[in-house]
C-alpha cells in the first residue's frame, strides 16, 4: 500500500511529461478542424468542427501521392545508407590496412562539413547527370552516411574477434562472414540506426527543395510548404495536412515502439 | 537468349529512328519552352498563376511556360544554384530588396536594350508612374513589377467603437494611432496597435523612416544613413509605444497577424497582400475589418514603400528572349492583372482598369477595403535594394536594431549608429 502510494508521484510526473508530449499532435489535429475564425483562439475544442481544411489541403497539394514519395525517398535512402556503412565499417574493422587511420580520419571529418556547404556543388554534380527534377537525385547524396558508418564502426569494434576467426577456419567466405555471422549479432544495432536514418530522411528539405521543382516528385515537406508563406500562413489547411501526412509516420512509430525508444537511448537524441 | 539480345536491339534501333524522324518533323513548329521561377505558387495562389499561364498559351500556343515554384526565403539560393550548374532560368520572379544582386549575379537585362523602345514605350503607358520606378536602378528598367503591396492600417472596427472610438475617422499620423492604442488598451483590455514590419523584410522600416524625412540610404547608394536623426526618431516613437503599453511586445508579424484575426488586436501596420484572408477571419469571427493609409509624422507625409517582387528576363538565347517579353508583358497586360488582383490579392498597377467593366470595375465595388492601398499606389515610393554581395546582411542589421532598440532597454541612437556603422562597412568598396 505505501509503496503503491510512494508511485503516485512518479507516475503524476510521468503523466505530465506524456501530456506535454501528445499536446503537440492534439494541437495539430483540433487545429485542423477548427474554421478559419476560431484557429487564433485558444478553445481546446472546435465548437463547429469543419473538414473544410482537409477538402481544401486534398484539393490543392496532392497530400498522398507527396506522403509516397517522402516515403520512398526515406527508405530507399535508409537501406542505402546501412548497407554502404556495413561495408565500411566492417572493412575498416576486420582489416589492417595502409591508409585505414587516414580513411577513418576523413570519414570523421566528413561529418564536421554542413550540409550547405556542400548543396551547391552536389546540385552541379545532380544536374550534371541529368537527375534535377527526379527522386533519385534527392536520394543519390545521402547513399553514404558519416553517422552511420561511425555509429557501425564502434559496434563492430566490439564484435568478438574469436566469432570471425572461427568462421574463417570453417573456411566461409568474407561476404559469408559478414551476412550469416556479423550482421545477425548486430541486428538490434543496425534496426535503431536505421530508425533514426529512416527519420532523418523523412524530414529532409532544403535539399529536395533544391532539386526538385516538380511536384509530383517532391517529397511531403515541400507540399506543406506550399501552405506557407513571408506574409501569411494557411494554418488550418497546413494542420489538416500536417495530419493526414503524419498517419504513416505515428503508425510506423505505433508498430515499432519498443525499438525507436531503445534507438534513441542508444545513439543519443539527435 | 541470343534472340532477346537482337529483339532488345531492334527495338532499340527502331525507337531512336523514330525519335530522330519526329525530331526533324518538329523542328520548325517546335514550341519555345521558358522556366519561370516564381514564388506565389502556394496553395493559395496557384490557381491564378495557371489561369495567367493557360490563358497565355491561347494567345501563344508557339510558347510553353513551365513554373519552376521556390518558396521566397529560397529563391535566391535556387538561382544562384541552377545559373552555377548551368540551367539558365528564363524569367524570375524576384524580390525587390534582391534587385541589385539579381543585375550583377542573375544576368538580368535593361529592358530597353532587350525591346523595342515604342513597344515597351507602350506597354508601360497603362502602369501606374510611380509604380514603373520600383524596377529601376540608376535609369535601367531591369523588369517588370509583377506581384507587390503597400504598407496598410488594418482595423478592428467592432474594437475601436467598443472602446469609444469613431471608426469612421481612423489615426492618421502615428500621433493619433498611438492615442487610439492606449484607448483600446484600457477600454477592452486588448491589444492596440502592431507595427507588423520588425522582422518581415526592411520595406516597412524604409517606409517608416522616409516617413519620417529620413532615408535609409544616399541616393547615390553608397552612404547607409538609418543611424541619423529620422530614424533615431521613428524608432523612439515606436519604442515609447511599448513603454507605455500601446503596442504589445511582439516582434513577429506572423503571431501579430493571428492575434489580429482572432480579434485581439486593434491596429496592425501590414501588407496589403493580406487582405483576403483578413476579410475572412473578420467574417468567420464576427467582427468589422476596416482599412485606411498608411498613418504620418505630424504634418510630414507618409511615405508608403513597396512590398513585393518584379518579373525579369534572364535568357541569352534570342527566341526565348521573345518568349519570355511576350509572357512577362502579358502578366502585367490589363487582362493580367485583372487575374492577379482578383485571384491572387495583390493590387492592379494598370489603375485604368478598376474603372473598367471587362476588368476591374465589379471587383472593386465588391472589395471597398483595397480603397486606401490603391491611393498609396499613386505615391509608393521604390523599396531600396542595397548593393553588392552583402545585401541581405546590411537588411538584417536594420531588423535585428530595430527590434534590439524597440523592445530592449537599449539606447535608441547608440544602437542605430552602430549598426550604421557596422553595415558601412559591409557595402562595396569603391
Amino acid at each position: 500500500m505505501i509503496s503503491s502510494i510512494k508511485q503516485i508521484p512518479k507516475h503524476a510526473l510521468l503523466i505530465l511529461l506524456c501530456a506535454f508530449a501528445i499536446f503537440p499532435l492534439y494541437w495539430m489535429v483540433i487545429s485542423s478542424l477548427k474554421p478559419l475564425g476560431e484557429i487564433f483562439t485558444p478553445s481546446m475544442f472546435p465548437s463547429a468542427p469543419t473538414l473544410e481544411n482537409y477538402t481544401y489541403a486534398v484539393n490543392n497539394v496532392p497530400i498522398f501521392r507527396l506522403t509516397l514519395n517522402t516515403l520512398i525517398i526515406a527508405s530507399v535512402q535508409t537501406v542505402a545508407q546501412l548497407v554502404s556503412a556495413v561495408m565500411a565499417a566492417y572493412a575498416l574493422t576486420r582489416w589492417e590496412f595502409k591508409g585505414r587511420g587516414l580513411i577513418f580520419t576523413i570519414f570523421s571529418l566528413t561529418w564536421l562539413v554542413p550540409m550547405q556547404a556542400i548543396m551547391i556543388p552536389n546540385y552541379i554534380t545532380i544536374t550534371s547527370l541529368g537527375l534535377r527534377n527526379t527522386m533519385l537525385g534527392v536520394i543519390l547524396p545521402f547513399t553514404a552516411s558519416t553517422f552511420a558508418i561511425l555509429s557501425l564502426y564502434s559496434a563492430l569494434k566490439s564484435f568478438p574477434k574469436a566469432l570471425i576467426e572461427a568462421a574463417v577456419m570453417d573456411k566461409l567466405s568474407e561476404f559469408s562472414i559478414l551476412t550469416r555471422i556479423v550482421l545477425p549479432n548486430i541486428k538490434p544495432a543496425m534496426v535503431s540506426l536505421g530508425i533514426l536514418l529512416f527519420i532523418h530522411g523523412w524530414n529532409e528539405y532544403l535539399w529536395a527543395m533544391l532539386v526538385n521543382t516538380r511536384i509530383d516528385q517532391a517529397p511531403i515537406q515541400i507540399g506543406l510548404q506550399q501552405f506557407l508563406s513571408l506574409e501569411r500562413n494557411e494554418w488550418g489547411a497546413l494542420m489538416a495536412a500536417a495530419t493526414l501526412s503524419s498517419i504513416p509516420i505515428i503508425a510506423l512509430y505505433l508498430a515499432l515502439q519498443k525499438m525507436i525508444i531503445n534507438s534513441f537511448v542508444k545513439w543519443g537524441i539527435k | 537468349m541470343k534472340k532477346i539480345v537482337s529483339f532488345i536491339l531492334v527495338a532499340c534501333l527502331s525507337l531512336s529512328l523514330a525519335a530522330c524522324s519526329s525530331d526533324s518533323n518538329d523542328t520548325a513548329n517546335k514550341p519555345v519552352k521558358i522556366a519561370f521561377y516564381t514564388y506565389n505558387y502556394m496553395a493559395q495562389q496557384k490557381d491564378g498563376v495557371d489561369k495567367l499561364i493557360a490563358d497565355f498559351k491561347k494567345d501563344n500556343p508557339d510558347i510553353d511556360v513551365e513554373v519552376v515554384y521556390v518558396t521566397s526565403e529560397e529563391i535566391n539560393t535556387k538561382i544562384q544554384a541552377d545559373i552555377a550548374a548551368g540551367v539558365e532560368p528564363d524569367v524570375i520572379q524576384v524580390v525587390f530588396d534582391a534587385l541589385d544582386f539579381a543585375q550583377n549575379n542573375y544576368g538580368v537585362q535593361d529592358l530597353n536594350e532587350l525591346v523595342d523602345k515604342t513597344e515597351l514605350e507602350e506597354h508601360l503607358k497603362g502602369f501606374e508612374p510611380a509604380a514603373l520606378n520600383v524596377a529601376k536602378i540608376d535609369g535601367k528598367m531591369l523588369g517588370l513589377p509583377y506581384t507587390f503591396s503597400t504598407p496598410v492600417l488594418f482595423y478592428n472596427a467592432t474594437l475601436l467603437e467598443e472602446a469609444g472610438l469613431d471608426p469612421d475617422t481612423p489615426p492618421t499620423t502615428w500621433e493619433e494611432v498611438e492615442k487610439y492604442a492606449l484607448q483600446i488598451k484600457e477600454q477592452t483590455s486588448n491589444d492596440g496597435f502592431l507595427f507588423g514590419g520588425y522582422l518581415l523584410s526592411d520595406c516597412f522600416l524604409q517606409a517608416l523612416i522616409k516617413s519620417n524625412g529620413g532615408s535609409i540610404m544616399s541616393s547615390d547608394r553608397t552612404t547607409i544613413q538609418y543611424g541619423e536623426q529620422p530614424a533615431i526618431e521613428a524608432l523612439s516613437m515606436l519604442k515609447n509605444m511599448v513603454t507605455n503599453g500601446a503596442q504589445p511586445k511582439i516582434t513577429d508579424s506572423m503571431q501579430g497577424v493571428e492575434a489580429f484575426s482572432g480579434g485581439k488586436l486593434g491596429m496592425m501596420l501590414y501588407t496589403s497582400a493580406l487582405q483576403a484572408s483578413m476579410i475572412k477571419a473578420a467574417d468567420e469571427g464576427g467582427w468589422e475589418l476596416r482599412t485606411a493609409k498608411m498613418p504620418a509624422f505630424g504634418d510630414k507625409p507618409a511615405v508608403p514603400v513597396n512590398t513585393g517582387s518584379g518579373l525579369f528576363i534572364c535568357t541569352k538565347d534570342k527566341a526565348k528572349q521573345e518568349a519570355a517579353w511576350k509572357f512577362i508583358k502579358y502578366v502585367t497586360s490589363d487582362e493580367g492583372y485583372t487575374v492577379i488582383t482578383s485571384m491572387m490579392g495583390y493590387p492592379p498597377l494598370r489603375p485604368a482598369i478598376i474603372e473598367d467593366e471587362r476588368y476591374l470595375k465589379k471587383w472593386a465595388e465588391e472589395n471597398p477595403l483595397a480603397g486606401p492601398n490603391l491611393e498609396q499606389l499613386k505615391i509608393v515610393t521604390p523599396w531600396q535594394s542595397y548593393p553588392g554581395n552583402n545585401w541581405y546582411q546590411i537588411e538584417q542589421l536594420l531588423m535585428d536594431a530595430s527590434v534590439k532598440a524597440v523592445f530592449t532597454d537599449a539606447d535608441v541612437a547608440q544602437t542605430m549608429q552602430d549598426a550604421q556603422n557596422q553595415a558601412q562597412s559591409l557595402m562595396p568598396k569603391k
